[in-house]
This record gives structure tokens, C-alpha cells and sequence, in this order.
């Protein structure tokens, strides 16, 4: 029963459009992330190595070959077995580099833009092939169905669908690089409509031609066993250069781009090292059932070995299994070898050959040009297919494809083992190895000229084998020796050694810290507008400054140099590495003539952190302890920051983030001189200074003077170290308000004291003086002498009043001693203090206005606030000017009552006001003030427990002084003022 | 990194050692699905390193 060829287009369209839906669909987000980025999404993508050759070409080598045809599997699977000394190392360098290709990952290493050429010509002459063998046998499988024109002409169809939806889905794609959902989804769907229906077909072999596997074995033991007579058991040597021709299929553009490029991270790649080959098992298993199954129907005499699960039933339903299988697995393949080579033809030869220029859309022209590519691919194939002819088995095809892409083998392990290994060796080699190749399978293949088989001496007993084999042998032999002996013969030129050290798989990555010349990530933009026109140059930049978390102002160097690492990284997803490089050099360069490289210590550490997960035993141990330390100077409770050589700040720890109120992330990379005031000022005096502190450095910070001790230690040690200078920042600022206060009180005790003195030994004589004045002046009738005692008795009354301030003053600390404090009415005491204050009839033209509320109570000695009062409402008086007004104001604050008084004077000196409160400090002309009247208000509010403030000039006028006192509120219910 | 060791080491033994699986391919004495379950018993191995590697790694 035989499909309509319509039916059969029909079949391809849905299926494609299905696959069509899948990626809108995961574009889109309707399915939800946590199954599109499920590990096992990423397991059934790579399932797309199982080609056609694991439908059909499989059937083929397991008639002629017995289990010789599970070596397609096994090597893959060996490959992924060694995922983590493998596979996971190469994932690294890939997603470090953003090298998209197995060309750009050898372009990296060998640090030329022609390996890469070379390796993409090698690619694309490998899977020509491949592709052949996949258009041949998606005809045959539609010729199968249909029994409708010549197989080539279905093909020619199928290839012409397969290249429009193609290029539709390169179309589709947001970006034409990085990681892509729907792309793993297209590839995990086809995945699993091949192995259920491989599955399906396997099972019906099993249980509807044989009765289950005791049957089979039944079956084997008995008519099967003239079956097999046929088979040719594969030679161990045989099955182990199949094994190693399939391992190299991860080379494959494909395969390779699905295994590093699509990988999400190297956790998945570690889950896929069992997975893959668990999906590799099931895809292997149903392939001797189908074989026995057609065997035991007698139909492998009807249908080609390859095709035979067409031949096991009449159903159209299970024939279009079997043509479902091949269709997802064909599909897939092709899709995915036509948008991997593209790229690689992209970037190595049309980029490199036509460098980019300032494009007005480069993506559009890009994209065009894969697209271009694309269809470009897909048709190449069929026309290899038409060249080579139907006459070639799949094998011949399948094994001619490996054996190509095995030719970059010791190219790859040379890359990943051996830092010796150069250009010149790998060039060489590679050039042998395909050279023997090209001369033994693959023109052979195209032409249907023998082989050229190149044995060389001493291996003769070669010449009697399959000449896959003895091409492989020789080829990769002499591949290896030349790139061996080649690379020891010539030298390696400084940028191959520092690539190599980058590939190696252990790689201590040694960044430097080099100077660009562009100032900030808003420059950039101009510079790299010149290569990559100005739209382009700008979303470029946006996107690393958004990947990096940074600001376009950002002027680190230490920033500059992610910003600068970042734009060439997805320069090389766009255009390749060598492009990109090429660009990144030339527009974005490093400062000339500037200080020597330096380590990039700090990126270093980054690196350190993100790979933490990765090191074990004694590295882990190691960074255990780097962390240890790292923590102990982060949390340090003093600030300390370190500079490199260059000045570059490299480390800014929390406790210098409180102070500083600057967060490290924000400034660490940066220059001292870019640091925000007063910072970059303070450490550049210390640096520059000779001595290794400074102490109690008066800085402001947030308004207020804060004193701060430095210290400095240079860093500089053996040559392998780096210098620098770590600086260590205390802040003293409560130790020198305290030594203040300390001072101030001694000060004040030894007044006190001499305030004693003055008080026993000059009031006597002076009361002497005054009565002895006073009788002189009742008898004398002399109006001289008269006058003249008047004069002595005034200047006898201001030493009075000198010496009883001072007595007042001594006794200041004492007198509240065991007097209890009492509610005390503010505006009351303010009454009284203006009361006496003109009883002194002086400065009468002055007026005070008490505003005091009368229910502000203080606890307290109405005495020794009356003193107070008067003081302050005195110097008040004094700074007034005619005219001009003193307030007295109360204003509740928090547990207290604060008590301020205002005047319009021209304002304290700045000079002064600073030492205010110490005594013999005044502002008033000789012979008017006493300097004590302050200090005695300093003391006796200090023994109420308040506070004193000094405002002068008044923020809201030029001049004016306001004195605010902050004494405790009286806390008693029902206690009557006085 | 013992495990990495281990399991390179059993790989290259595995590559040495497979053509010995294939001599099965349908002979009287031997289960037509012998490889099969070596193949799957290698799977599982390869699982329970992988479980040995997360722990030796956290």
C-alpha cells in the first residue's frame, strides 16, 4: 500500500510546520522556561547525532558488520563518558572566549584567521558527505512510500522544503548567535519523535513478528542462524578505529555547536555524560530486532538492507513510522549542519575575505547572508548526493564524513594537552592528514576513481584492508607526527604561547591590568561606530555595559577593561574571534607608553569566585583559605583599602564603607585621583607622604569634622609579587572629642583652684581698700578727693566682682552636691534674670522679649539658673546693637525643654567661637568682660545634665548669635514651680 | 578529581577491552541482548559517579 506523493509532502510540510510552531511557541513563552531549560531538553538536542545513519545506515553495518554497527554509538557515548576531563574544559573555553565553532576555538589557539579558514573548508568538505547521506536516503524513503518520481527529484524536494524552513528559522532568530531555547527545543522534539518511533518499530518487531525475546533468541539459535552466515565479524582492530572515527563526530559543526554553543551550563553537560548514551542505547536497541524481524519476513530480499523497517508490514501507519524516524532524524541533522556551517562560512571566509564595514544594519546584512548560507548548505548537499551518485552504500558516505572531521583530532587534543604544539605543526599536519584522505576516500567517493592508497614502507600488510581503514590510520598517524615534529622544529611566536596557556586544560588564567585610551563606556561608542557603523556600535555597548551591570559614565579602568573583554567576546559570537579581535585592537586600544602590565588581581579573584565550584581537593583547600583571608580583611573592624602599582584601587573593605559611606563595588578599579572628595585628596597625601601616618587628620565628612589616623605599608616584596600599598584608616574622631573634654576640665579644675586663692587673698585686702576709700571719701571735703575715692571704690567693685565670678566659678562643679533639684519655671527665671539685668541701668535701649511658655518646668537650682540667665541675657545685651531686640524662646524637646536665646549683634568671630566656653575666652573690649561668664554657664548646665549649642552667625541672617541650652524637663506630677 | 582519574582509566579500558562484547553477535551460548546490559550496567556506572563527583565537589 503506497502513500500519494502528495500525502508524503503533505507529511514533511506538518512535520516541519510542527517544528515551525515548537519554536514560536518556546520564543514566545508559551511553554515554560523550566521545561525548555530542563537538562533533559538539552539530552534528547543532542539525540540529533543520531542521523539517518542511526535509522537506516545502522540496518546496513549491522548486516555486514553484526554488533560491529553499535560502534556509531558507542563512540559518541565514550565521548560524553569523558565529559568532565573532556568535554567540559573545551565548554569552558568556549563560553569564556564566546567561540562559537570548532574554526574559532582553533583560530583562538593558534592565533590566525587562516586556521580558521582552514578548519571550515575541512568542515565543510567532511559533512558534504553526511548531508549526501542524508538527502539520499530522505528520497529513498520517500520513493519508498510513494513509488513517485525518481528518488533524486523527491530529494531535490525535500531539500528545497528543508531550505526554505531553514532559513525561516534563521530568520526567526532574535540574534543570530548565543544560546537559544527554541533551537534545543526544535532539536530535543525531532529527538523524540525519532525514538518513539524507533521504539515503535522495534517493538513491533519484537512482539508482533517474534513473540517476544525468547523467541528472537529462539529464532537465532534456529532458521536465523543462516542469516548470519553473512555477517563479517568486525576485526577488534576495525572496531577500535570505529570507535575513534565516531568519538571525532563531536567535531562535527553540528554536533560541536549543540555540545559547547547551546550548552546551558556544566552541570547539564555533566548530566548528559549518562543520558546521552542511555538515549543512545534505546536508539541502538530496536536496530538487530528490525534487521531480524525483515530477515525472518524474508523481505531483505525486496528492500534494501538500510530501508527494511519499511518492508515489516503493509500498514501505512507503520510505514510511516519508519519514514517519520528518518524524517526527524534527516531534518534535524540538516537544519542544524546547515546553520552551524553557515556560521562558520560567515566569519571565516566572507568576513575575513570582506572585512565588516561600516554597514548601516550589519545584523540585517549578517543575517541575510546566513540565510544566504543556509540554503546555500542544504543544496550543496544535494548536489554532492547528485555527484557522488546512488551507487555508494551509507556506510561509504557516513564513514568518508567522520573520517575528515577526525583530521582535527590532533589538532583539538594538541590544543586542550600540549601548549607546545604551534600553527605551523597543526597547519602541517592537517594538511597531510586530509590530504590522504581527500586522495583516499572522499575524491574517490565524487570521481569513482580507485583510491589513491598512500601506504607508507614498512606497513604493506595494510594494503589487504577496507580503505577506510587504512586512510584513517594512515592519515591520522601522519597528522600527528607531522604536527609533533613540525611544532618542535619551528618556533611558537609569543600570542600562540599565551593562547595556549588560555586553552590549557589546566589554565591559570593571568589577566593584566593595562590603561585603554577611551575615558568612559559612553566613549566607545564613537570608536567602535568607525568598524561597526553607529547603530550597531551602540546596541553593542548597551548590551555589554547591561551584561555587566555597569553605568556608560563608569570611568574604572578596571571597569573599561571588563567593558572592553565583554564587547570583544560578543564581537566573536557575531563575526568570529579573529574578526572581532581585529576590531577590539585596532578601535579600542591600550594606552602606549604607560606603566608596565600588571597583574588584574582583582579579576583574578573574581574569576576565583565564580570557578569556586569547580576546584577540588587541594585547590579548594587553598581557595578556602584565599577566602579566609579575603574575609578577615573585608571585615577588618578598621577601614583599609589597597592600591596596585599603578594606583589602581584594588580593595575597599566594609569598615571604610561605613565611613566613607562609598560601597567597594562602586570604586574598586578605580583610579585614586577619580575617588569622590575628600578621599582621593586624604590617600594621596598619605602615599605621597614620607612618613608612614598621619595622625588624627581633621576631615570633613557629611558636614561634620571627623578625625581620622592613617597608616601606610608599601606591598612591594620578592619579584614574583606585586607592589602596591595597602593603607589602614581609624577614625579617632571620639578619642580627640574626648581628649578635648578632658582638657577642658583640667582647665577648668585648676581655675577653680587659683579661683580659691584669688578669692582668700586678694577680697581682704580689697574690702580693706573699699572701707578705707569710703572713709576718705565721708571725711574729705576736697572734690578731687572725693572723686578720686569714688574712682577707687568703682575700681574696687569691679575686683569684687572679678573675684567673686571666680569664686562662683571655683565653687561651680560643687554647689548642687547634695541639694535636691526642683521644678524650675524657665520663663519665671528669665523674668527675674531681666529684672536684675536693668537694675545695672546700662544698655537700656536694648529689649528682651520673654517668649518662654509658662509651663516649661525644668528640674533643677533656680539660683544657678538665674546665673545663668543673667549671663547669657548680659552678653546678649553686650552684642546688641540700639535698638535691637533679645528673645528668650522654650521649645519642648524630647525628654527636656530647650531654652535659647537670641540676639541681632553682628555675630561671634569664628576664631573664638571655637573656644567659647574655655575661660578668660571673650569678645568684649578689655576691662569689660572677665572671660568666666561662659565657662561658669558651661558648668553649671553640665551639672543639670544638659546640653549647650552656640549658633552664630544665624543661618536665617547675616549676624545674630542664638545660645540654646537643653536642660532635663521636670518629671514630678502636681510639683509647683519654686 | 580521583573521580576524573577513574573514569578516563575505565574509558581507555572500555576502548581496549569493547571488541570482546561483539563476539556474542548471534551465537547460540550468548544472549542476543547480552551487550545491551553491559552497555546499561556502564550507564549506571557512569550515574553513580556522577552522583560521587557532585559530592567530592560540595
Amino acid at each position: 500500500m503506497n502513500a500519494s506523493l502528495i500525502g508524503m509532502l503533505g507529511v514533511g510540510a506538518g512535520f516541519l510546520m510542527l517544528l515551525w510552531l515548537c519554536a514560536l511557541a518556546v520564543e514566545r513563552g508559551w511553554i515554560s522556561t523550566h521545561i525548555t531549560r530542563h537538562p533533559l531538553v538539552y539530552v534528547l538536542a543532542l539525540g540529533v547525532y543520531a542521523s539517518a545513519w542511526a535509522i537506516y545506515g545502522s540496518l546496513e553495518l549491522a548486516a555486514t558488520s553484526g554488533y560491529g554497527y553499535l560502534t556509531y554509538y558507542l563512540g559518541m557515548a565514550g565521548a560524553f563518558l569523558l565529559a568532565p576531563v573532556l568535554l567540559v574544559p573545551i565548554q569552558r573555553m568556549v563560553r569564556t572566549h564566546q567561540l562559537a565553532s570548532l574554526a574559532d576555538l582553533f583560530a583562538f589557539r593558534y592565533r590566525s584567521r587562516w586556521v580558521g579558514t582552514l578548519i571550515t573548508l575541512v568542515s565543510l568538505l567532511a559533512v558534504l558527505p553526511l548531508l549526501a547521506l542524508q538527502v539520499q536516503t530522505m528520497g529513498n524513503a520517500i520513493y519508498l512510500m510513494t513509488g513517485a518520481a525518481s528518488p533524486a527529484t523527491l530529494a531535490l524536494a525535500f531539500c528545497v522544503l528543508l531550505a526554505v524552513f531553514d532559513m525561516t528559522f534563521v530568520g526567526r532568530r532574535q540574534r543570530i548567535d548565543g544560546q537559544h531555547d527554541s533551537l534545543l527545543a526544535v532539536m530535543a522534539l525531532s529527538s523524540l519523535i525519532k525514538l518513539l518511533a524507533m521504539l515503535g518499530l522495534g517493538g513491533f518487531a519484537l512482539f508482533a513478528i517474534f513473540d517476544g525475546p525468547a523467541d528472537v533468541q529462539a529464532w537465532l539459535e534456529g532458521p536465523g542462524q543462516a542469516f548470519q552466515s553473512s555477517v563479517v565479524q568486525t576485526d577488534p582492530a576495525h572496531w577500535r578505529s570505529l570507535l575513534l572515527l565516531f568519538f571525532a563526530g563531536l567535531l562535527m559543526p553540528h554536533i560541536f555547536h549543540l555540545v559547547f554553543t547551546e550548552t546551558r551550563s556544566r552541570h547539564t553537560l555533566l548530566q548528559a555524560s549518562w543520558a546521552l548514551p542511555l538515549f543512545l542505547l534505546l536508539m541502538a536497541l530496536p536496530v538487530p530486532l528490525i534487521l531480524w524481524a525483515g530477515q525472518r519476513l524474508g523481505v531483505d530480499a525486496i528492500f534494501d538492507t538500510g530501508y527494511l523497517a519499511f518492508g515489516l508490514s503493509e500498514s501505512l501507519p507503520l510505514k510511516a513510522l519508519a519514514f517519520l524516524a528518518g524524517l526527524a532524524a534527516t531534518s534535524a541533522t540538516t537544519l542544524l549542519i546547515a546553520l552551524a556551517l553557515s556560521g562558520m562560512l560567515t566569519n571565516h571566509v566572507f568576513l575575513v575575505a570582506h572585512p565588516p564595514e561600516a554597514h548601516h544594519d550589519l545584523y540585517r546584512w549578517l543575517r541575510w547572508l546566513r540565510r544566504g548560507l543556509v540554503a546555500a548548505v542544504v543544496l550543496g548537499g544535494w548536489l554532492f548526493y547528485r555527484i557522488v551518485g546512488v551507487h555508494h552504500d551509507l556506510t561509504s558516505l557516513g564513514l568518508a564524513a567522520f573520517v575528515g572531521m577526525a583530521q582535527c583530532l590532533p589538532g583539538l587534543l594538541a590544543l586542550l594537552y600540549w601548549p607546545g604544539a604551534n600553527r605551523r605543526g597543526m597547519v602541517a599536519g592537517l594538511v597531510v592528514g586530509v590530504g590522504v584522505w581527500l586522495s583516499g576516500l572522499w575524491v574517490p567517493l565524487l570521481t569513482g576513481l580507485p583510491a589513491l592508497a598512500i601506504i607508507p614502507p614498512g606497513l604493506e600488510a595494510l594494503s589487504g584492508e577496507p580503505a577506510w581503514y587504512t586512510v584513517t590510520l594512515v592519515s591520522l598517524a601522519s597528522n600527528a607526527m607531522v604536527l609533533i615534529v613540525v611544532s618542535l622544529a619551528t618556533p611558537t611566536s609569543e600570542g600562540e604561547r599565551a593562547a595556549a596557556e588560555a586553552c590549557s586544560v589546566d589554565a591559570v588564567i593571568r589577566p593584566k591590568r593595562l590603561p585603554l585610551e577611551v575615558a568612559s563606556g559612553e566613549e566607545f561608542k564613537p570608536h567602535l561606530a568607525r568598524a561597526l557603523g553607529e547603530s550597531v556600535a551602540r546596541r553593542e555597548v548597551d548590551r555589554a555595559l547591561d551584561d555587566l551591570g555597569l553605568s556608560p559614565l563608569d570611568g574604572r579602568p578596571y571597569a573599561l577593561r571588563r567593558l572592553r573583554d565583554r564587547l570583544q567576546a560578543n564581537l566573536s559570537g557575531l563575526m568570529g574571534p579573529s574578526v572581532a579581535q581585529d576590531i577590539v585592537d585596532r578601535y579600542l586600544p591600550y594606552r602606549q607608553g604607560g606603566p608596565g602590565a600588571t597583574e588584574d588581581i582583582h579579576f583574578v579573584e573574581s574569576r576565583l569566585e565564580a570557578y569556586r565550584s569547580r576546584l577540588t581537593g587541594l585547590a579548594r583547600e587553598l581557595d578556602g583559605l584565599r577566602r579566609y583571608h579575603r574575609r578577615t580583611l573585608t571585615r577588618l573592624p578598621v577601614g583599609l583599602c589597597a592600591f596596585g602599582e599603578d594606583g589602581e584601587l584594588l580593595m575597599w573593605n566594609d569598615a571604610l564603607a561605613r565611613l566613607s559611606g562609598i560601597e567597594g563595588s562602586g570604586v574598586v578599579g578605580a583610579r585614586r585621583e577619580s575617588l569622590p572628595a575628600p578621599w582621593n585628596e586624604l590617600l594621596g597625601r598619605i602615599i605621597a607622604e614620607p612618613e608612614s601616618q598621619l595622625y588624627k587628620h581633621p576631615v570633613t565628612l557629611d558636614g561634620t569634622t571627623r578625625y581620622l589616623s592613617l597608616h601606610k605599608a608599601a606591598l612591594e616584596g620578592s619579584h614574583s609579587e606585586p607592589g602596591g600599598m595597602v593603607i589602614l584608616i581609624e577614625d579617632h574622631s571620639e578619642m580627640k572629642w574626648l581628649e578635648d573634654e578632658l582638657v577642658h576640665a583640667a582647665r577648668l579644675a585648676s581655675i577653680g583652684q587659683l579661683a580659691a586663692g584669688v578669692a582668700h587673698e586678694i577680697g581682704n585686702p580689697i574690702t580693706g581698700i573699699s572701707s578705707l576709700a569710703q572713709n576718705l571719701r565721708y571725711e574729705a571735703d576736697d572734690p578731687e578727693v572725693v572723686e578720686t575715692t569714688e574712682q577707687i571704690q568703682q575700681l574696687t567693685d569691679r575686683v569684687s566682682r572679678i573675684v567673686s565670678s571666680l569664686v562662683g566659678f571655683a565653687h561651680g562643679g560643687r554647689h548642687l552636691a547634695g541639694r535636691e533639684l526642683v521644678a524650675v519655671s524657665i520663663a519665671e527665671v528669665v523674668d527675674e534674670a531681666i529684672h536684675l539685668i536693668h537694675l545695672a541701668r546700662s544698655r537700656e535701649d536694648v529689649r528682651f522679649d520673654n517668649r518662654c511658655s509658662r509651663e516649661a518646668c525644668v528640674e533643677g537650682d533656680a539660683q544657678r539658673l538665674l546665673q545663668v540667665m543673667v549671663n547669657l541675657l548680659g552678653n546678649a545685651r553686650d552684642a546688641s546693637g540700639p535698638g535691637d531686640s533679645v528673645t528668650i524662646e522654650t521649645v519642648p524637646e524630647g525628654s527636656g525643654v530647650r531654652v535659647s536665646v537670641t540676639d541681632e549683634g553682628a555675630g561671634i568671630d569664628p576664631s573664638v567661637r571655637d573656644h567659647l566656653f574655655e575661660p578668660f575666652t571673650t569678645t568684649k573690649p578689655p576691662g569689660e568682660g572677665t572671660g568666666l561668664g561662659l565657662p561658669l554657664v558651661y558648668s553649671i548646665v553640665a551639672e543639670h545634665h544638659g546640653t549647650l549649642d552656640v549658633e552664630s552667625p544665624l543661618p536665617e541672617s547675616e549676624g545674630g548669635t542664638r545660645i540654646s541650652l537643653w536642660l532635663p524637663r521636670h518629671q514630678k506630677e502636681g510639683e509647683r514651680p519654686r | 578529581m580521583y573521580v576524573y582519574r577513574l573514569m578516563l582509566f575505565l574509558v581507555f579500558i572500555g576502548y581496549l577491552l569493547s571488541p570482546l562484547m561483539m563476539s556474542g553477535w548471534a551465537t547460540p551460548d550468548v544472549a542476543w541482548y547480552r551487550p545491551f546490559i553491559i552497555w546499561g550496567v556502564l550507564i549506571a556506572l557512569t550515574l553513580w559517579l556522577e552522583q560521587k563527583r557532585k559530592l567530592d565537589e560540595r
